[in-house]
């Protein structure tokens, strides 16, 4: 075992990591063998159940990549789910009421997420609130602005094959996975900036110890901002992949997808407590959320079955953490 | 003054490094007064912890109202009569002042609370200490002093026979020590005993019956109040121990000049009107008794708490310094005498602790040149002599001392020329000290300029160019080394005005 935990990939990527890779395919396997068992002869064995597992990743992924930025600062942001949908239902009303063209749709959404970003951020850098707090009021805030721009009616962007529809291509080019292409990009861009930034650099510091490092004349208040933000233009950029993947969006949701995308991070290696992240335990877990919940349907059981496992995960992954921190210090 | 309530008997502790109570020995009888005094770090609170159960002795016998005890915890002291007044009072800011006194056992009416049994309880127990406060008041709406009263009353009111007061005075106004004193004569009538922790002289004199003084974790003898003199006293606490090579002379030259100036500095009531200066190559040193205000004075003039009013000049220019980033950049550090919770971040390596004061400079556009990064490092590393297998170690993993000589490298990276060290050698083992003694003189001798904060004596006359003493967030004086003797120090630092 020490062996094993001594090679040098093992030791590049992280020994957890390469567990959770392993439960990647082990939860395959699982669901693989029990699917047909429980589901009437159904298989789980196809390139289709893993396009629509896919589809789940790609937004989640960008979410799971935002909030790994918060969460490395110590703080968190669950609005995520919700100004993710506020950017899906704005921008796409924009376009099928006001006939924006598409592509400024698709800034006013990376907009729209980015602006809730800055709002918990202010509040949270330089007003001192809690970071729960503020996503508590994000959330409504994001759910009221959707329901109240929209005048509650749901979005539907344009399905493939109309006009305007090659926002779709982000998703999937024919049997291309341009989703996970796209997400491994912003995955290793994501990577760059925490990990070989100045403002990564401090983002984790401050996760840390966010008072030396203000005493080391840093200005922390404008770098824990940044954080929040980065994770609001990531929810405006999962807003797209969302619509790209179910074209629908309705006013008033959202919240399910802040569980899995924190659960994602946690899972991953990113401490609740702050100042360590891992941008790849974020994209492992991220595809073991969206596994799961595509074998969760495809046995045949409904959705709330995942909201129960996600919510279990977020509390084995955080107790997990805590106690390892125990033993080190 | 009656028969004897506690009895210490070759209490001995040790912890990592630090033999903080040597064989110390203690008694204390009901009706007296029993003065507990030495310098900070001497062990008069390590002793206190160890009574009431905070710490566990690793030998000797503790013996209170005839029988041998020893408390698990601070909960089973107070149940036996043992009560702690602290200096910082826990008490619950928006509870009512009785309330607060019975909290966690109040009275119930049908299983609700009887607020008005528990006003009316308090109220006796104010009539009977002759205490006037409010038992329907908040307790965030009392001043200090009352609150350290209310405190006293619910110590009476769980039948407590030994108090120890924690330097009671340190927060209070003459007038309100005028009445902690009416009421510690009336304990002490009622027959209890009473552990009275202070640097006050004159307090001393005034309240005590006998005092205990500890040094070094041993117990130096203990006097009859009335018959000894203040000089008695202070001649104990620092004893005749000589030091290692005390500087004798300032290594500064006349009319060398002036690097920081700080003018009129207030910050609260810890910092009031503090005005210095310090010299190219000097090394100030900064005494006083623990809440002196001299870390309160470092982080004001470093932008790290607000300041009211003072400027600072730096070579001679006014600088704006509101915040600790200006601090930086005016070549201004601050090492803090909490290096866990102000200086370090435990869960980050040495590289990245190491450069975290001057980032930009190891930072081509956005990016961080890691290479770069720990080449530096590592150079300085080799020359504080820091113990690590590699400078990608977390700081979480290091020792103390070597902890320490990260917040040096820290601040020496990033080349400040002003280094305010606060309490420098705090926990750290006999080995390091000597090396960042040495490092502080070399520094020095190539011309950054140190102001030192120490509590230790010795440190201090070793040390510094030029000594400043404070007391009560005031300058009490100023000495140069040739002058300079601990009874000198000691003298300004218990002057209260």
């Amino acid at each position: 075992m020490k062996k094993f935990k001594n090679l040098k990939f093992v030791r590049a990527i992280g020994f957890n990591r390469v567990v959770l890779i392993c439960v990647i395919f082990l939860l395959y396997l699982l669901f693989a063998v029990l699917t047909p068992v429980l589901h009437g002869g159904a298989s789980f064995v196809k390139v289709e159940r893993i396009f629509s597992a896919m589809n789940y990743a790609y937004f989640l992924g960008f979410l799971a990549l935002g909030v790994t930025f918060v969460i490395s600062t110590g703080g968190i942001d669950f609005s995520i789910g919700p100004v993710m949908f506020a950017s899906a239902l704005i921008s796409g009303y924009c376009l099928t009421q006001y006939h924006a063209p598409l592509w400024l749709c698709l800034i006013i959404s990376l907009i729209v997420g980015s602006l809730f970003g800055l709002l918990n951020g202010y509040f949270v850098a330089y007003r001192f609130l809690p970071s729960f707090v503020t996503s508590l009021a994000s959330i409504e805030i994001a759910k009221g602005i959707g329901s109240v721009f929209t005048k509650t009616q749901s979005v539907t962007w344009p399905t493939a094959g109309s006009e305007n529809s090659w926002y779709k291509n982000l998703v999937r080019a024919g049997n291309v996975p341009t989703g996970l292409i796209l997400l491994i990009i912003a995955a290793v861009i994501c990577g760059i900036v925490l990990n070989k930034t100045k403002a990564g650099r401090y983002m984790l510091c401050i996760g840390s110890n966010k008072e030396a490092v203000r005493l080391s004349g840093v200005n922390t208040k404008k770098w824990e901002m940044i954080a929040y933000v980065i994770c609001g233009l990531l929810a405006g950029c999962a807003a797209i992949f969302y619509v790209g993947a179910y074209t629908t969006v309705q006013p008033g949701l959202g919240d399910n997808f802040n569980n899995d995308a924190i659960a994602a991070c946690v899972m991953g290696g990113t401490s609740m407590a702050g100042g360590v992240a891992s941008i790849l335990g974020t994209v492992i877990g991220t595809m073991i959320m969206s596994l799961m919940q595509e074998g969760i349907l495809a046995m045949g059981f409904t959705i709330s079955y995942q909201y129960v496992i996600s919510g279990i995960i977020v509390l084995i992954a955080v107790t997990a953490d805590t106690l390892s921190r125990k033993r080190k210090v | 003054m009656g028969e004897i309530i506690l009895t210490m008997k070759d209490i001995d502790k040790t912890f990592p490094g630090v033999h903080a109570l040597d064989h110390v020995s203690l008694d204390v009888k009901k009706g007296e007064v029993l003065a507990l005094m030495g310098e900070n770090g001497a062990g008069k609170s390590t002793l206190m912890k160890v009574l009431t159960g905070i710490y566990k002795k690793d030998s000797g016998t503790i013996t209170y109202e005839g029988r041998e005890i020893e408390f698990k915890n601070p909960h089973e002291a107070q149940e036996a009569g043992i009560v702690i007044v602290h200096q910082e009072l826990n008490m619950i800011g928006h509870l009512t002042v009785a309330q607060n006194i019975f909290i966690g056992r109040e009275p119930l009416n049908g299983g609700l609370i009887d607020d008005a049994k528990m006003n009316r309880d308090a109220k006796k127990l104010f009539e009977k200490l002759k205490i006037e406060i409010d038992p329907t008041e908040k307790m965030n709406l009392l001043t200090i002093g009352k609150q350290q009263m209310c405190e006293i009353a619910k110590a009476i009111s769980r039948n407590a026979k030994l108090i120890i007061f924690d330097e009671p005075s340190a927060a209070l106004t003459d007038a309100e020590i005028e009445q902690l004193f009416t009421i510690i004569r009336d304990l002490r009538e009622q027959q209890l005993g009473i552990i009275y922790i202070s640097h006050r002289m004159d307090e001393i004199k005034k309240i005590t019956d006998r005092v205990t003084v500890m040094r070094d974790g041993c117990n130096v003898g203990t006097l009859i109040t009335k018959d000894c003199t203040k000089d008695d006293i202070i001649n104990m606490m620092i004893g005749h121990v000589i030091y290692a090579a005390p500087k004798t002379e300032s290594h500064v030259k006349p009319g060398t000049p002036v690097v920081l100036k700080a003018e009129h500095i207030n910050a609260g009531r810890m910092v009031r009107d503090v005005s210095f200066e310090l010299h190219k190559g000097e090394i100030l040193g900064f005494s006083g008794l623990m809440g002196a205000g001299r870390t309160e004075t470092a982080r004001a003039i470093f932008g790290a708490d607000a300041r009211e009013s003072g400027d600072i000049y730096i070579n001679g220019e006014k600088v704006k310094i509101t915040r600790p980033e200006e601090a930086v950049s005016a070549g201004l550090s601050y090492l803090s005498e909490d290096r866990k919770q102000f200086g370090l971040a435990l869960k980050k390596s040495i590289v990245e602790n190491s450069t975290l004061t001057c980032l930009p400079k190891f930072c081509r556009r956005q990016f961080i040149d890691k290479k770069k990064e720990k080449e530096v490092t590592q150079k300085y590393v080799d020359m504080l002599q820091l113990k690590t297998p590699g400078v990608d170690q977390l700081v979480i993993n290091l020792s103390g001392g070597n902890q320490q000589k990260v917040v040096i490298g820290k601040w020496l990276i990033g080349d400040a020329d002003i280094l305010i060290f606060d309490e420098p050698t705090r926990g750290i083992d006999v080995g390091a000290k000597e090396e960042i003694y040495e490092l502080m003189n070399r520094l020095a001798d190539e011309g950054k300029s140190i102001i030192m904060i120490s509590s230790e004596l010795a440190e201090i006359l070793r040390m510094s160019d030029r000594i400043i003493v404070m007391c009560e967030g005031k300058i009490t004086g100023e000495l140069d080394i040739a002058e300079a003797t601990q009874a000198k120090i000691m003298n300004l630092a218990t002057m209260r005005n």
